[in-house]
């Protein structure tokens, strides 16, 4: 079985900043908000699981 | 489970390919579904302060240590949590940073890897995660 690849690219597109929430099969982005708190609070009464991740960041130079 | 690498947002028209896996980290009665690189390099896991602060960790009580990174220093506070990922469960001990920037949640050698097998193929941009079978 394989899980398919998450496509952050195509899912901030337009999101510049904040954090985002995503449906639980990782294709669409469902709520946005300027804070974690406050996406949550906008993706409260959505009944699916809704994955959060920040929308403003660049991965290019990262070291880990 | 094989996981295909994700893309991220690069500078302008790059994109980056990383091994990233759908976490919902668990404390008590609250749950905050994320993302989490998964880091062979990290000796321990990690979390922003804003997520400790959506689980309702009282982070700042908890006395910070020290720890370090390529990058310099950092203030850290160990929390434990459970985790889910693909529907296995497992207790996670934890570190909440501040000033993580980046990635807001990292798995590592001491989490993740201590629960399953991690296989890395980044020549076919995936890798695998086979949980260890409990008795």
């Amino acid at each position: 079985m394989k899980f398919s690849k998450i496509d952050f690219v195509k899912l901030l597109k337009g999101y510049k900043t904040g954090w985002v929430g995503i449906s639980s099969d990782h294709k669409k982005v469902v709520a946005w908000g300027k804070t974690l708190k406050q996406v949550r609070e906008k993706s409260k009464k959505i009944e699916d699981r809704i994955y959060f991740f920040p929308s403003g960041e660049s991965y290019s130079n990262f070291v880990g | 489970m094989k996981i295909h690498y994700s893309s991220l947002p690069g500078a302008e028209s790059t994109q980056i390919l990383m091994p990233i896996v759908p976490i919902v980290l668990i404390n008590g009665e609250y749950n905050t579904p994320v993302y989490a690189l998964v880091d062979s390099g990290a000796v321990g896991g990690v979390i922003s302060t804003v997520i400790a602060d959506d689980l309702h960790i009282n982070w700042k009580n908890i006395p910070p240590r020290m720890g370090f990174s390529v990058g310099g220093n950092f203030r850290f506070h160990s929390v434990k949590l459970e985790a889910e990922i693909f529907d296995h469960h497992f207790p996670l001990k934890i570190n909440v940073v501040e000033g993580i920037s980046a990635f807001k949640c990292i798995v590592g050698q001491k989490d993740l890897f201590q629960r399953a097998k991690v296989i890395f193929e980044a020549y076919k941009n995936q890798f695998e995660l086979i949980f260890r079978e409990y008795n």
